[in-house]
């Protein structure tokens, strides 16, 4: 047993609007500097779609994450150590700029300055590659937003791959539109594939809170953490010649704050906690056959009150306030506790630490007699939420593919719980279930009361420090490892650097 | 459309072989660097000549290469030949009469800019009008060449007695080795007999050019060396020969970018090619039919 800390994170899907705000708070701070202009280390893709860029989870086509080879091994699917070699100068299996989309601006200006004449002034999208109007945009970060580019986008979804001519087809069931949206920011992997494919071991992951960083200084371009990552969440910055990711907002998190795009969320879908992982696990959890892949890596995860743990955990180091967190973790009550939040595509095998609780009512959502039904009886009497399941408009093949790595029973177990919270809730205050049904309902979920309530109370009413419990970080502690904070006292004034930062643009 | 942002239409790996080429050419370029010259030396106007002037004149021995030097200072104004020894290249360049003759007279053969300090210049011309005489250095009968020990110092199979460089390092001759010799000086072929005639001996004995003068100085060829480069270098085969080095030579590097693009299509072939445009064509093509 090798206990150590991690700070990860949940979101539920169920309660994201699709408003682009967690973009734009970090946008706003990390990536509107020269060579990022492309840059969304959050964005928000609508699902089914083909995402950003376009097309990230088809790994036949970037060779992102892992493979598990004959030998039950896993193995970069990038390239091996020749490969590796023989690529070092050329990385055939980069994303073009248009594979993510050409960065604009709008002429604000001439809104100002327009000469006056019969016509509005209006302001030109203007490219900021080659500061040239774009007078068609041919793509965004979210092209595929609610559908827009449905019928040439969505339809490629690489997760609709496995789905026959009928599902697809459920999918069109109301105004041929189904959808819901999938925020993105780095996983933060336990086995990441960003790491293992830098030739300059310039990535590495933070010891006592598992943020996955990219050292400006040791980065020399080479670009492959890009295509080693599987969620294409590592971004190469032309301007400085240095790859960039999301850092977890890690100074905010230094000073006890959440994440700017956990903290701006506008729907409360973000969670952030500590988890106490067996890091002893990692390598079988990512090398174990596909349909296990979740229930490795819940069991990956350990409970922060088992004294053995603590024990292991405190000798490795791990302060008590740590402790402390992940017992009071929402993101281990959601992943381990109450086991509805999923990894996203655990077939990566990166082990993401971002998991995620799937969305129910693309799911359920039934066109009944010309009405919108979510919640009715079906054909044979039954509360249709208890049965639809099967014939969910939303394939539960098209989420295992995305949350699961295609174990449907999974997929199914998570939403036979979120159905019953939804069944209980609804007989406490709309009195439209029968209390044989709710009970039906629990046992289906293989959940009882207390546990719906809890469970209800983290969704929908949770407060501030519920949703985010940071840990104190003690990266002054931390980095004792490391250097001797004590090194420059009384010697040069503010901040530890030798030399005052130079913003460069 | 987006017309900005055509995926480029070379290949990627273009760009890096072309840096490829770039930092090879560099780093050739970078060994052809000669040695830096040695210190200015006091102005003694019989050293100077004998070392940087004997290569190609005498006083009173006869022409060289260049002109008998005997009288030049009654033949020619101080102030012309103050300024002909010190930047010959400038005076010709500026269409010098009597510097254009001379150079027509000498088989195109222009003097060398011996970078000699105004001091040495002085030196030099006093020394012509001093009345000494010279012979060729060369005079001195060298022994009989053999043009294959000439042959073998050439392309460096036999080395030089006093460690100087073989002359491939530098010179081409047509048709010896495969890849040719180097580019820093004269492709032989045309410059070594054919121009220089009888003069080569004692421009071999005393190389008067400014970079062959600063490596030959301190390594000196001995004269069985010098007579056995001469027979080499007067050698039909060789000293009438047509120059085909910028062919093989352009030749040789068609033929090697071909292989390396050959070697990169083989390598790359299944390189990713953008994602978004295929896929839009694609699924417009699906559509239609
Ligand atoms: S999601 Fe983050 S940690 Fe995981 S491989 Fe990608 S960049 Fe690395
Ligand atoms: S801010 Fe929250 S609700 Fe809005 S898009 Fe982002 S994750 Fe979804």
């Amino acid at each position: 047993m090798d206990i150590r800390a991690h700070v990860s994170m949940v979101f539920h899907l169920d309660k994201c609007i699709g408003c682009h705000t967690c973009s734009i708070a970090c946008k706003n701070i990390w990536t509107d500097r020269k060579g990022t202009e492309y840059m969304w280390w959050n964005n928000v893709e609508t699902k089914p779609g083909t995402g950003y860029p376009t097309l990230w989870e088809d790994q036949d086509k970037y060779k992102g994450g892992w493979e598990r080879g004959k030998n039950e091994k896993i193995h970069l699917r990038l390239h091996n150590r020749l490969g590796g070699l023989t690529n070092l100068f050329y990385n055939p299996y980069l994303p073009t700029i248009d594979d993510y989309y050409e960065p604009w601006t709008y002429d604000y200006e001439n809104l100002f300055n327009a000469p006056e004449g019969d016509d509005q002034p209006t302001a030109r999208a203007i490219s900021m590659i080659t500061g040239k109007p774009m007078d068609n945009i041919e793509a965004g970060p979210n092209w595929d937003d609610d559908l827009g580019g449905s019928p040439l986008y969505a339809r490629n979804d690489v997760n609709l791959d496995e789905l026959s001519e009928g599902e697809r087809e459920q999918l069109n069931e109301i105004e041929r539109v189904v959808f819901f949206y999938l925020p993105r920011i780095c996983n933060h992997c336990l086995n990441p594939g960003c790491v293992a494919a830098c030739p300059a071991g310039a990535i590495y992951k933070r010891g006592e809170d598992g943020i996955v960083l990219i050292s400006q200084e040791k980065c020399r371009a080479w670009r492959m953490c890009i295509s080693g990552c599987p969620y294409k969440k590592t971004y190469y910055n032309w301007a400085s010649g240095k790859s960039e990711k999301c850092i977890l907002c890690y100074p905010r998190l230094e000073s006890g704050q959440p994440p700017a795009c956990f903290h701006s969320c506008v729907g409360r879908i973000r969670y952030l906690g500590v988890l106490l992982y067996d890091a002893d696990k990692i390598v079988n959890c990512a090398s174990v056959p596909e349909q296990d892949l979740v229930a490795a890596q819940r069991d990956l995860i350990q409970d922060p009150f088992d004294p053995q743990v603590i024990q292991s955990a405190r000798a490795n180091g791990v302060p008590d306030a740590m402790i402390t967190a992940a017992q009071n973790s929402p993101v281990y009550k959601f992943v381990k506790k109450w086991q509805i939040a999923l990894p996203l595509h655990p077939d990566f095998r990166t082990v993401p630490m971002l998991y995620y609780v799937p969305p129910m009512l693309p799911v359920l959502a039934k066109m009944e007699n010309g009405n919108y039904d979510i919640a009715g009886l079906d054909k044979e009497n039954l509360p249709a939420m208890l049965s639809s399941l099967e014939k969910a408009r939303m394939p539960i093949k098209y989420m295992a593919s995305m949350f699961s790595a295609g174990n449907v029973k999974i997929v199914e177990e998570v939403y036979r719980k979120l159905i019953a919270v939804r069944i209980f809730k609804r007989a406490q205050k709309v009195k439209d279930y029968q209390p044989a049904e709710v009970e039906a309902a629990l046992a289906q979920g293989k959940t009882n009361a207390e546990e719906v309530e809890a469970i209800f109370r983290l969704t929908s009413l949770p407060t501030y420090e519920e949703r985010f419990v940071v840990p104190p970080l003690g990266r002054e502690i931390s980095i004792e490892a490391l250097e001797r904070p004590l090194d420059r006292k009384q010697a040069t004034g503010f901040g530890i650097r030798s030399q005052t930062p130079k913003r460069e643009f | 459309m987006v017309e900005n942002v055509k995926p480029p239409s070379i290949p990627r790996y273009f760009l890096f072989l072309l840096t490829l080429t770039g930092i090879l050419i560099f780093i050739a370029s970078t060994f052809s660097v000669v040695a830096a010259m040695g210190p200015a030396q006091a102005a003694d106007g019989a050293t100077v000549f004998k070392e940087k002037c004997v290569g190609c004149h005498t006083i009173g021995g006869g022409k060289l290469v260049g002109p008998d030097l005997a009288g030049v200072t009654e033949r020619r104004t101080k102030e012309w030949l103050t300024k002909w020894i010190s930047a010959p290249d400038q005076m010709l360049a500026a269409g010098d009469p009597t510097a254009t003759e001379l150079f027509n007279t000498y088989n195109k053969i222009a003097m060398p800019n011996l970078q000699l300090t105004p001091d040495q210049v002085a030196a030099v011309i006093a020394y012509m009008g001093s009345g000494e005489t010279t012979t060729a250095s060369s005079a001195v009968a060298l022994p009989p060449g053999d043009a294959n020990a000439g042959r073998a110092y050439f392309v460096g199979d036999l080395h030089f007695a006093n460690g100087g460089p073989h002359c491939m390092s530098c010179h081409s001759i047509s048709g010896v080795g495969s890849l040719g010799g180097g580019n820093l000086g004269p492709d032989l072929t045309i410059n070594g007999y054919s121009k220089y005639g009888a003069g080569l001996p004692a421009f071999l004995a005393s190389p008067a050019t400014v970079t062959m003068n600063a490596v030959w100085k301190n390594t000196p060829l001995t004269p069985q060396e010098q007579a056995d480069l001469f027979a080499f270098l007067q050698e039909a085969s060789v000293s009438q020969r047509a120059p085909d080095t910028l062919l093989l030579i352009a030749g040789l590097a068609i033929l090697g970018a071909a292989a390396l693009i050959g070697l990169a299509q083989l390598r790359w072939s299944r390189r990713l090619k953008g994602v978004r445009k295929p896929m839009i064509e694609r699924t417009l093509a699906a559509k239609k039919r």
